[in-house]
């Protein structure tokens, strides 16, 4: 499969799932419209996996354990 | 009182204060007559509050005519973004028709601190709905109408914080808060040619404000000068509880003379591709006048999709942030076309997509700060473009239709950044300049601008007919 039939793939994978969650509400020009911020979602998705990172890449995402004080 | 108190710098309206030659209820009332009469021609203003506002001028005359002067706000009238909570019956809308008349019973920290410096708070200011975080592709995204440019009534002020910034450009207010989570104090402040500060993610706290995305959004000022920036940050900076991102680094703006100072600045390289011709040219004279305030050099950042990080996270969080108004189809009732639909394809972020974007967001933040730290700020055009026209479309690095380095690192790390005028084009719009620096480095940013701003007359230009 080349790179362009997978992410087209990918696109309507996800369209799938957006059309079964809320297709009901959407005309076909607002599909459209969403087919398109699902590619951009998509290509931006794969621009994040090409990178490779380590083990000891954590997220930057502070999180503490909490005790309520007295 | 006479107009001519429009378009005085906050340093000065205060000294005016202080003196006691300027009487804060006078001062309410120009205000409040003009964001009246004037608001409606910019769609600028959500609400005017004219109730609280007299009671605040009434207490702060009371206070300094009795030797209680506050400091520099002390009586000074302002208005908030609407997405910033307010009791008393005064609406907080986020700018969108579905919460038109939804009140809150408490104020946001930001209300509050700026109340116990003594400011006025005289109106709402309108805003982009739910600070464009649906995927606008358009000025006309608010139930209050697209935000118009005091430079040019056919172009549009910028978003999110629009009302923020028309309502400082055209003398209604001297000063106003907005909010960015990417662009959203940037953009107003370069297209209506004002100074705007995005401080340091948890220098402000959030406690309040609408939630866009937890780990983006910052509260910062839009004012005439930088100068009057740090004495607005001063105020609304610190420690909240209510806020656990905020943290215990106390800020005292630095008002110091810059003129002594050599500054280091940094270009990144390939800075004003994709930059419009006149953006470009007005950096590149910018550039002549920093050289003459330090030294400018061209620095890099390695090659990561920084848009494409910081857009993941954005879209994510604002996905989950607004699950009730998307899932129960309430953003069916918001203005803009593409903003009743776009984010339902927010489901096709997948939680590892999410979580990658948020590990890269910590090597982005080491590289940035790696570059940052030689140098005193890094400088850019404050935006590719000049206001978009009120029918047309806008570019936008959040939906990808135009690149933003800085403004996808600053916003993604966190850093500080302000920008400030650099020029006018075409159809008497301005262009702007920002100073990005490290992290809790505002006082450094601010040196740099006044500095900049020391040697040009940019910010003392105001627009005509208003």
């Amino acid at each position: 499969m080349s790179d362009g039939d997978a992410v087209r793939a990918e696109v309507e994978t996800m369209l799938a799932l957006v059309r079964e969650r809320y297709g009901g509400r959407l005309d076909a020009e607002q599909l459209a419209g969403v087919r398109t911020a699902i590619e951009a979602i998509v290509l931006a998705s794969r621009a994040l996996r090409a990178v490779r990172l380590t083990n000891a890449d954590e997220p930057a995402q502070p999180f503490a354990a909490y005790r309520a004080e007295p | 009182m006479a107009e001519d108190v429009v378009f005085l710098p906050v340093r000065q309206l205060a000294e005016g204060i202080r003196a006691r030659r300027l009487s804060p209820v006078a001062l309410a009332e120009v205000f409040l007559d003009r964001l009246e009469r004037l608001g409606p021609r910019y769609n600028a203003v959500v609400t005017v509050t004219r109730g609280r506002a007299l009671e605040q001028a009434q207490r702060a005359e009371a206070e300094i005519a009795a030797g209680r002067y506050r400091g520099p706000l002390h009586g000074i009238p302002y208005g908030a973004k609407d997405l910033l909570a307010t009791s008393g019956g005064i609406p907080t809308t986020w700018g969108a028709a579905p919460f038109k008349d939804r009140c809150f019973d408490f104020d946001a920290t930001a209300i509050l601190k700026l109340e116990a410096a003594g400011a006025v708070l005289c109106a709402k200011l309108a805003m982009v709905e739910l600070a464009g975080g649906m995927g606008y592709r358009q000025p006309n995204a608010a139930f209050t109408g697209p935000g118009v440019n005091p430079w040019n009534r056919e172009a549009w002020s910028g978003g999110s914080s629009s009302g923020s910034g028309s309502a400082v450009a055209a003398g209604l207010v001297p000063f106003a808060i907005g909010s960015e989570t990417w662009g959203s104090i940037l953009s107003p402040a370069g297209n209506c040619g004002l100074a705007g500060l995005r401080p340091t993610y948890g220098r402000v706290s959030r406690h309040g404000a609408m939630a866009l995305c937890w780990t983006l959004d910052k509260l910062g000022p839009l004012a005439l000068t930088a100068d009057d920036c740090g004495l607005v940050l001063e105020a609304i900076a610190g420690r909240d509880a209510a806020d656990p991102t905020t943290v215990d680094r106390a800020y005292r703006y630095d008002a110091g003379d810059p003129a002594a100072r050599r500054f280091r600045f940094g270009v990144l390289r390939g800075i004003t591709d994709g930059c419009e011709d006149a953006v470009r040219e007005n950096f590149a004279r910018s550039l002549e006048v920093l050289r003459g305030l330090g030294t400018v050099e061209e620095v890099a950042l390695p090659d990561l999709p920084y848009d494409d990080i910081t857009r993941t996270i954005l879209f994510a969080e604002a996905a989950s942030a607004f699950e009730d108004v998307i899932e129960s189809g309430a953003i069916a009732g918001l203005t803009a076309p593409e903003d009743r639909y776009t984010a339902y394809a927010r489901d096709a972020i997948l939680a590892k997509d999410y979580l990658k974007a948020l590990r890269l967001r910590g090597v982005m933040a080491r590289e940035a700060d790696r570059v940052l730290a030689p140098l005193d700020a890094l400088v850019a055009p404050g935006r590719a473009t000049v206001a978009a026209m009120l029918g047309g479309e806008v570019r936008s690095a959040i939906r990808g239709t135009a690149r933003d380095v800085m403004g996808a690192v600053g916003n993604g790390a966190g850093l500080p950044a302000v920008a400030v005028p650099n020029g006018f084009v075409a159809r008497g719009l301005p262009t702007s300049l920002q100073f990005m620096g490290r992290a809790w480095e505002e006082n450094t940013i601010l040196a740099a601008a006044r500095a900049y701003q020391s040697a040009t007359d940019w910010h003392r230009r105001h627009p005509a007919d208003v």
